[in-house]
């Protein structure tokens, strides 16, 4: 079983890590924070670039990019940054080979609205009984794997297995979903408070 | 009214850590822990996208190799850095170094005159 190196720090926040850096200039905690997305950045870099040699120099780069930006600029959130900054080489990179731009999927645009939805309070019961009915307004799929997901807690190889869809498909009908409930909610919400 | 409902808008606060993400790719985790990793992919696309990536590494045991290779890179590029950084001290503040070395030379100069008269005066 492959085993991933202790983080020494592991006590410590990115947030404090981040801090500690810009207080004292120290390039050991630079180097902690980064060791810890080492492997998701790998993963990124796969997932679009699908070469794996392509996608270890990239996360090299990315190291190269973040080491020399980083002290520039006051960044708050490290996690959505660097994820930005590797999501945004891998398409230029596919952009230069191609020699076409990329364009950006409505799936990797869904990352940033998931702070939409947070603004509106609505009171808990009120929340369950428009959940109640927003669920009823989703597509049958999207509908059936969001249940399963999240109500049954199954995983998503066990809803590919008992609904016939693929692993992708299974992931895209949940996201979706997810993404298609908050937009009813809020409209369903919004319409009420128009109407009181 | 089912309460898990409310499960659904809630995003999952566990951070996955790397020890978690291997197990998970390797097929070692419970069915509830598995779930964890996938509720913490549904709400975080970067986690998406990494665990889709790595699914694309068909030997895992190479990921750990590959991982301790690229931090290995990665602390090289920023000792460079640190040089690079003292190097341009020098070059910008060679004033403030060069009275440093100057400081240190008359106090031993300071030192062996006054030992000398020392000897003498004995």
């Amino acid at each position: 079983m492959p085993s991933a190196k202790q983080d020494p720090y592991q006590h410590i926040t990115d947030q404090e890590l981040l801090e500690r850096y810009y207080t004292d200039r120290n390039n050991e905690w630079l180097g902690a924070l980064l060791s810890r997305y080492t492997l998701l950045l790998l993963g990124v870099c796969m997932k679009y670039l699908r070469q794996e040699e392509e996608a270890r120099d990239s996360v090299q780069q990315i190291f190269v990019k973040v080491i020399t930006e980083l002290p520039k600029y006051r960044v708050e959130y490290f996690k959505s940054w660097i994820y930005t900054i590797a999501r945004n080489h891998c398409l230029m990179k596919l952009r230069d080979q191609h020699g076409h731009p990329a364009t950006l999927s409505e799936t990797m645009l869904a990352a940033w609205d998931e702070e939409g939805g947070k603004g509106r309070h609505v009171e808990k019961d009120q929340q369950l009984a428009l959940m109640e009915q927003s669920l009823e307004e989703l597509g049958k799929e999207q509908r059936l794997c969001v249940t399963l997901f999240y109500l049954e807690k199954r995983s998503y190889q066990d809803i590919a297995a008992s609904t016939g869809f693929t692993l992708m498909q299974v992931k895209s009908h949940i996201q979706n979903g997810k993404r298609n409930l908050k937009l009813i909610m809020e409209r369903k919400a919004g319409e009420k408070s128009r109407l009181s | 009214m089912n309460k898990n409902l409310l499960d659904i808008l809630s995003n999952s606060n566990k951070d996955i850590d790397n020890q978690q993400l291997m197990d998970y790719l390797s097929g070692q985790l419970s069915a509830e822990q598995r779930h964890d990793v996938e509720r913490s992919m549904a709400d975080s696309e970067f986690l998406n996208d990494a665990v889709e990536g790595l699914q694309r590494i068909t030997d895992k045991k190479d990921l750990q190799a590959y991982v301790e290779e690229l931090n290995a890179g990665m602390q090289k590029n920023l000792q460079k850095k640190k040089q690079r950084r003292l190097k341009r001290h020098l070059k910008e503040e060679p004033w403030s170094y060069l009275a440093v070395i100057l400081v240190i030379l008359l106090c031993i100069i300071a030192y062996i005159v006054v030992r000398r008269l020392l000897l003498a005066y004995h």
